[in-house]
């Protein structure tokens, strides 16, 4: 029933012993990063600690700090170390980078392939790996932790959906690892192309990247008829396989061997006790080129009480129910308002009043910027507009990576841009 | 040299409603009109009996609108009127990026109008075959 029992049923006490222990070595890792060593020194903190309540003295890292350090402050080992490098979408201009040592990237391999192990998967399986590759973590990350696990990956990507119910007929995919709004859209295909659902061989579906609901999940397990599990990831803590649901499907399991997980109120940064809703914070237990302290991962959910009738230790929480900052997914890729307004502004023909608008059509996302045309610069040719249509188009998707549907609207259809104007309306229900 | 109004419209119920009710309170009368349309959105192009007042009362009611030369030129109301005036275009080599026209005196009398890069041009050419250029109504 466990990829690694000894570790996944460790002990509480055990496992506070080991925070304290790990904890430590990640402080004096970070030291090594010229970040930290210099964030410590303004601070005047000794990078160690003799209790686990003791990390609070330390401060919260930030994609801002992120940011500031890019693109390699936040590296605490030498550069000929590293293996890796995946990156996430900046609130601004600059893309998040996080680098990866040769056993940062085993241990992250060996993370999904406990979680995945937790859910059912074997070495029987065939894995077809729906996410993209790349930078964006989604794909690599379950690539390896499938291959660890033995299973016969077929690293098909995203996309591209006749190839992929091709590969599910005819390699028998046993297992996929999707996103909730791509599942849905290849429920959809499988059901127009009346393919019957006893051709395929699909038994288990793990879906990321997005957040969705609980009754979601019950929609695509029935739409399927197989089991469908949760994971959750972030670029910045390697990526899918922080935390993973198991059989139970009664909340997500920190590997609490790897990171050491607070919630704390948004607001003020206080720690919040088990069973309290606010922000998660982690901490890298065990990254070793870029060790991270206390990283506010903007999402909100809370930390189950009790013990998990599956026997692991490590704590639960509940499926993320939000986000204390403005990010909104889209396919699968994180977006942030500033980026498209950044890209906004530097095109003259555009007034400061946009909108974002999120719909789901068939399964599928679609981010549409809504825009209006300053006056001065409409010249009353259509050509002309299409011309500012399709830049608009362009470089947003050079820079949020996803193709938007940029639609001119007359001046003054949306609300003033003075105070707290809604920018964004998803209309999304998943 | 003549000249049209262009006002950007969403491609929705209830848009084209708001400019003619405008110019009907304004007591404008419109004398031509044509669309153009690029999926969500498209371009009214318009010739009123006054067009500067027509450009000041839907810019102040937040229209995005702008003004164009344009030829009109006056042409008889009869078969093959337009030809004429399409051959001389030609033999110019002067491309027609937009015509549209309307009658002012049934059997007698029409005006049509016409996009081109250089109305100036043109209006000259036209002026030399005897045609009336009409510089507003």
């Amino acid at each position: 029933m466990f990829f690694d029992e000894k570790r996944e049923r460790i002990p509480e006490d055990e496992l506070q012993q080991l925070h304290l222990e790990l904890l430590n070595r990640t402080l004096v890792a970070c030291n090594n990063s010229p970040y930290y060593r210099k964030k410590f020194r303004e601070l005047g903190l000794k990078p160690g600690i003799k209790t686990l309540e003791d990390i609070k003295e330390f401060p919260f890292t930030t994609k801002d700090d992120l940011r500031e350090s890019y693109p390699i402050g936040m590296v605490a080992t030498s550069l000929d170390n590293i293996v890796r490098m995946h990156a996430s979408s900046g609130t601004t201009g600059k893309s998040t980078l996080v680098f990866h040592t040769m056993k940062d990237v085993e241990n992250w391999a060996g993370l999904v392939a406990r979680g995945l192990y937790a859910v059912g998967v074997r070495k029987t399986d065939v894995f077809q790996n729906m996410m993209s590759y790349g930078l964006f973590t989604g794909g690599l990350g379950l690539h390896y932790g499938a291959e660890k696990l033995g299973a016969l990956v077929l690293p098909v990507g995203s996309g591209n959906t006749q190839k992929q119910i091709e590969f599910l007929l005819d390699l028998k995919a046993t297992v996929l690892h999707i996103t909730p709004s791509y599942l849905l859209y290849l429920g959809h295909v499988i059901e127009e192309e009346k393919i019957p659902l006893s051709r395929f061989s699909f038994r288990i579906a793990i879906v990321g990247a997005e957040p969705h609901s609980e009754s979601t999940r019950r929609k695509l397990e029935k739409m399927f008829r197989m089991k469908v599990f949760n994971c959750y990831g972030l670029s910045e803590m390697n990526g899918p396989g922080v935390a993973f649901e198991c059989l139970h499907q009664s909340g997500l399991h920190l590997w609490e061997d790897h990171y050491f997980g607070e919630i704390i109120n948004p607001d003020t940064g206080e720690v919040m006790p088990d069973g309290k809703e606010g922000e998660l914070v982690l901490t890298t237990l065990q990254r070793e080129g870029m060790p991270m302290i206390r990283y506010r991962t903007k999402d909100i959910t809370k930390f189950i009480a009790g013990r998990c009738p599956c026997g692991r230790t490590h704590r639960r929480m509940v499926r993320i129910k939000g986000r204390t900052d403005d990010m909104f997914i889209v396919k699968g890729v994180n977006i942030f308002p500033s980026q498209i307004e950044t890209v906004l502004m530097e095109i003259p023909e555009v007034d400061k009043n946009y909108r974002i608008i999120l719909d789901r059509k068939e399964g599928l996302d679609i981010l549409t910027v809504e825009i209006e045309i300053k006056k001065k610069y409409f010249k009353g040719e259509l050509q002309q507009l299409r011309t500012v249509q399709e830049k608009i188009t362009d470089m947003l998707k050079d820079v949020i990576l996803v193709t938007p549907v940029v639609e001119l609207i007359e001046p003054g259809s949306l609300p003033p841009s003075t105070g707290k104007a809604q920018r964004v309306i998803d209309k999304r229900r998943i | 040299m003549g000249r049209q109004l262009s006002i950007f419209v969403e491609n929705k119920p209830g848009k084209v409603n708001r400019i003619t009710g405008i110019l009907e309170k304004s007591g404008i009368n419109m004398k031509a009109m044509t669309i153009a349309d690029s999926g969500t959105f498209g371009i009214i192009k318009l010739i009123t009996d006054n067009n500067k007042k027509a450009f000041d009362v839907l810019k102040k009611d937040n229209l995005l609108v702008s003004y164009q030369e344009v030829v009109v030129v006056e042409i008889p109301d009869r078969v093959g009127a337009f030809h004429r005036i399409a051959r001389i275009l030609e033999d110019g080599k002067i491309n027609m990026e937009d015509a549209y026209g309307f009658i002012m005196e049934e059997g007698k009398r029409a005006a049509l109008i016409l996009k081109v890069a250089d109305p100036g041009k043109v209006e000259k050419i036209l002026k030399k075959k005897r045609y009336k250029i009409i510089e507003d109504f």
